[in-house]
Parts: C-alpha cells; structure tokens; sequence
C-alpha cells in the first residue's frame, strides 16, 4: 500500500462514523433518578446488570480487539465485588428496616435498639453506595468508549 | 443508522464490481483500500450496535426508579433478590465469554 497513512486516516474516520452518529449527549442515569438510599442502591444494582449484558455483547463481538475485551474485563473484575459487597450491606439494611418495622409495636428498649441497628444499617448502605459507584462508572466508561461515546 | 451503514456497505460492493475496469497497477492498491474501508464500516457498525441498546436499558431503569420515587416505594428484598440475579447471571455469561475470547486468540 503506497499511502498507508491516508488509507488508517480513512479507516479511522469510517470507523468513528457510526459511532459519532450513534453519539448522545447524556445517556439516562437511573441513579440520579433515586429519592432515597434503597433505590440508589437498586439502580446501581439493576443499571450494573445492564452494563455487563451489554459487555458481554462487546467480548462476543469478534471484531473488538482482545485488548479491549481484556480491559473490560478488568474492570469487571473490580466492579462485580464491590457490586456483591452493596447486595450484602443491602440485605442487611432491609433486615434492620423489617426489625425495626416489627418493634414499632415493642417497648422502647425493643424499639431504641432496632432504630439503632437500623440507623447503623443505613450509614453503612450509604458507604456500600459510595465504594460501588467508582468501579461501576469505570466499567460504563469503558463501554462507552468500546460504543463511541455515550456517557 | 444501521441504513447508512448498508448503504456504504452496498456503495463499496458496487465499487469493487468496478475494480477490474481499473489498469493493473491500480486495481491491486484500489483493492487494498476497500478492503480497509470495509474492515472500519464493519468495526464501527458493530462498535455502534450497542450504544441504543445499553441507553435504551438504562432508560428504562431510570423510569422504573422515577416511578419507585414518585410513589416513595421502599425497595423490598424480592426486588433486590431479583436484581442481584440479573446481576450473577450476567457476571457468569461475560467471564466465560471472556474465556472464549481469550481462547480463540491462543
């Protein structure tokens, strides 16, 4: 080839064509959406399933190089435990929540321990939420980069 | 958008069918840079398949949690149970399409 610099300089503009075009200005963020931890947490939860069916579609595609599939899948890695770790401090908050729904009829120890537990329950959600949200926004820029853009 | 990209892919194949009017010396060179520009169009189509299909995902989430907030809905743990489900069973389908990957290239 006598032009190989124009020829990529092509390649590139063709490939970034249909992922320019496919470019959105803001992809919906269904954790902004959320009023209260619960469903901040459910939205990581359920916005991170999507996130990893769609990279799967990415590393079943075999024109994506393994490069890229490698880097997705590093950041998979660092995403799913703290995902998991979310789930764990999750069930637990619902847990507390229930108790303390079911001492609200008890005596006030009853109830000051469970409203305690719950309280305790609930600022350790809120730190499950923060350490999630990192990992889980790397994963989706990495995606978006694999996609053409879309943040 | 996948309409374009037919087009172009159509547009380089009645392009190629043109190749053998073109002299020797420039039939070859010709031929190597469709051949690239076909590769991009692939790529970039198949880069592109995903991005509606992830936002429209997304979009739906948000509406759900929209609706969760509007109707100041409390998370119940059949909800998280079947979010964590989605959660493991996508987890388990990408690492062994990763395996897959990484088997091929070997």
């Amino acid at each position: 080839m006598r032009h190989p610099i124009r020829a990529l300089a092509l390649a590139c503009v063709l490939t970034l064509t249909p992922a320019c075009a496919a470019l959105h200005l803001s992809a919906p963020d269904p954790i902004a959406a959320a009023r209260t931890d619960d469903q901040r947490a459910y939205a990581i939860i359920e916005s991170y399933g999507a996130l990893v069916e769609t990279a799967t579609v990415i590393v079943r595609d075999p024109s994506v190089p393994i490069e890229a599939k490698r880097a997705i899948g590093r950041a998979e890695a660092a995403a799913t435990p703290s995902v998991q770790t979310l789930e764990i401090v999750f069930s637990a908050y619902l847990r507390a929540r229930a108790a303390y729904a079911a001492a609200s009829g008890g005596d006030d120890t009853t109830l000051t321990r469970a409203f305690n537990a719950l309280n305790a329950a609930s600022q350790a959600l809120s730190q499950a939420i923060d350490r999630a949200q990192a990992p889980v926004a790397e994963l989706q820029t990495i995606i978006n980069a694999q996609r053409g853009g879309v943040r | 958008m996948s309409n374009f990209l037919v087009q172009l892919q159509l547009l380089l194949a009645a392009l190629s069918a043109l190749l053998p009017l073109l002299p020797d010396a420039l039939r070859a060179r010709a031929g190597e840079v469709l051949g690239v520009v076909g590769k991009a169009l692939s790529l970039g189509g198949a880069l592109s398949t995903g991005v509606g299909e992830l936002a429209q995902k997304l979009a739906g989430i948000r509406a759900e949690i929209e609706a969760m907030a509007a109707a100041r809905h409390a998370v119940t743990a059949d909800e998280l149970d079947a979010a964590m489900a989605r959660v493991s069973a996508a987890s388990a389908a990408f690492r062994k399409a990763l395996q897959t990957a990484e088997a091929e290239v070997k």
